[in-house]
């Protein structure tokens, strides 16, 4: 059985000869190529080969796209921070506000240098890896996307003390991120991933997720032909799924690391994918017997679910974590046994 | 009946409502002297609302604590309008303290948040931003007579520039004379990095900032035998 087979057959419910697994390890391949960060997050080919590395070390079963959200903001006009230890950030915003960024281009995502960088990962890494491993797209829904273009604080402002300008700016970019889902989709992405910080009860009051979040992202996932997973992005995600339940296209969730497996899938009923909920950021800290440990609880309390997919949680990988605390994971997964459905 | 203003600047800040909160403000100061609005009733709100913050229950969301930071900075606003105006006395300072956030840090909204609760409590609060190095700050703590310096770092990443701060400070010799409060996402999912990378104290929330920072302030004063230990 390979990759993909084994992660069809997730989503189908079916058996497979082990759980399936992902790693957030797009920054790490660059520790494994030795590029440095200014060109893995500038190249496309240079970000694919990091991903071939990750996926000749550690075997997981999904590759994923560069997860440089901010990347997205700059698209807009928001100017990166470069690091040799992380991703990029926004060092500078856009535009001040949601007014303002109501006046700002939608970049084109067939012609824009930072679009075209995701795009282009995602290309390579179909290409080489046709029939054999699923490619996660990586965005941010449309609630995500102000922050990278105007900052969480001014995007506070709008949603919460102008609900009309926060209403028209959500309109205003859902079509772009519909546009850039597509076009991942298109290039061969099997599923896309994003975050949705801005529907999460923990970030925003319950009156506005309703109001706002929840709708917004209904409406823009509804547009997408194609699966998508909902990944918990830094926020605790298994005290809300019930606002995520059901979404249009979804077929998984990330929880965060260490919440409880069985409360979440108790919570969202069979059907969807359950990734998790290894602590990716910090997995250096622990020894390779500890992550073993943590990897052999959770397979062992999820073994009857066919639809759970063992993953790092959280943001990447770090650079300095060591090779064995990766190895630790893929030598528990690749090991692990199926229960027959 | 008498209303219970602080109960009801409480229900508008976790409904977001700032106007709301400026009106029962309003309505408290009818007949008081506004001098008396943060003792009397902008404390004792955030008190209970920093209680319901700390303990993760009744779902406070980070959002409702942006909306009690501007609601402080609303009424420190005023207060401080009030006193150039019309000789009303102006809160008294705690003193100088700093707060940014380090290096390579670009994630300024809780080093905000704390920077407002601060003021409203009366610190005299110097605000360095985001991307602060080690030097930056040290330099400004010897500038301002700063006892406390906040660093903010909400990644695991960042966070790791807390060392380089701590090292700096202890280079110069500062150690104990200026303490290091840290706060940021990553120190409260992982409060054991806060002694890893030499911070001297965190808080559960922002709110918690300012009674942290007095414990640091008199921590650093007797390390200056300023007061008797």
């Amino acid at each position: 059985m390979n990759s993909l087979e084994r992660v069809l057959a997730a989503l189908q419910n079916r058996s497979s000869d082990r759980p399936a697994l992902l790693l957030n390890a797009g920054l790490y391949g660059a520790r494994l190529t030795g590029a440095a960060l200014k060109d893995h997050y500038r190249d496309p080919e240079v970000f694919a080969e990091g991903q071939i590395a990750v996926r000749e070390a550690f075997q997981p079963d999904l590759l994923v796209s560069p997860f440089a959200l901010a990347g997205l903001g700059a698209a807009f006009g928001s100017r990166l921070s470069e690091s040799s230890r992380r991703p990029p950030n926004v060092a500078a915003f856009a535009a001040d506000s949601a007014e303002a960024a109501l006046r700002l281009p939608l970049p084109d995502v067939d012609s824009h240098p930072q679009v075209g960088y995701l795009r282009d990962s995602i290309r390579i890494l179909a290409k080489r890896y046709a029939g054999e491993v699923p490619v996660i797209g990586l965005l941010a829904s449309p609630l995500d996307l102000p922050p990278l273009i105007i900052g969480l604080e001014a995007w506070f402002d709008a949603l919460l003390f102008q609900p009309e300008t926060a209403r028209a700016l959500l309109d205003h970019l859902t079509p772009f991120f519909v546009a850039l889902g597509r076009a991942m989709l298109h290039d061969g992405a099997t599923a896309l991933a994003l975050t949705a910080n801005l529907a999460n009860r923990s970030i925003l009051p319950a009156p506005v997720v309703e109001r706002l979040g929840r709708p917004s992202l209904e409406q823009a996932l509804a547009e997408i032909p194609g699966p998508v997973i909902l990944h918990h992005g830094g926020c605790p995600l298994l005290p809300h799924l019930a606002d995520f339940k059901g979404l249009p296209n979804t077929v998984g969730y990330v929880v965060d690391a260490g919440e409880d497996l069985a409360a979440a899938r108790a919570a969202l009923g069979p059907g969807p994918l359950l990734l998790g909920n290894l602590p990716g950021p910090t997995l250096g800290d622990l020894s390779p017997e500890d992550i073993g440990a943590l990897c052999d609880r959770a397979l062992s309390r999820r073994a009857a679910d066919l639809q759970f997919i063992l993953a790092t949680c959280g943001a990447d990988i770090p650079l300095d974590t060591p090779a064995d605390r990766l190895e630790a994971i893929a030598d528990r997964v690749h090991r692990a046994g199926r229960v027959e459905a | 009946m008498d209303r219970n203003f602080p109960q009801e600047l409480l229900e508008t800040i976790q409904k977001a409502d700032r106007a709301g909160a400026q009106a029962v403000i309003d309505a408290w100061a009818v007949g008081r002297p506004f001098h008396r609005v943060i003792p009397e009733l902008l404390s004792p709100t955030l008190e209970t609302f920093g209680r319901l913050w700390a303990s993760g229950k009744d779902g406070v969301s980070l959002a409702e604590g942006y909306v009690a930071a501007k609601v402080a900075e609303d009424v420190l606003s005023r207060v401080l309008l009030d006193a150039s105006g019309d000789g009303t006395p102006r809160p008294s300072s705690k003193g100088p303290v700093l707060v940014g956030n380090v290096e390579d840090d670009f994630h300024p909204l809780g080093r905000k948040m704390v920077a407002a609760f601060l003021r409203a409590d009366g610190w005299e609060v110097h605000d360095l931003g985001v991307d602060v190095g080690p030097a930056q700050f040290v330099d400004r703590a010897e500038e301002t007579g700063a006892r406390v310096i906040g660093a903010s770092a909400m990644m695991f990443t960042t966070a790791k520039n807390v060392a380089k701060l701590r090292e700096e400070i202890d280079r110069r010799g500062l150690g104990n004379r200026v303490q290091l409060a840290v706060g940021g996402a990553v120190f409260k999912l992982r409060p054991e990095l806060v002694a890893a990378f030499g911070g001297d104290g965190t808080a559960a929330s922002a709110l918690e900032a300012s009674a942290l920072f007095a414990r640091l302030a008199r921590r650093a004063s007797e390390a200056r035998g300023e007061v008797p230990a």
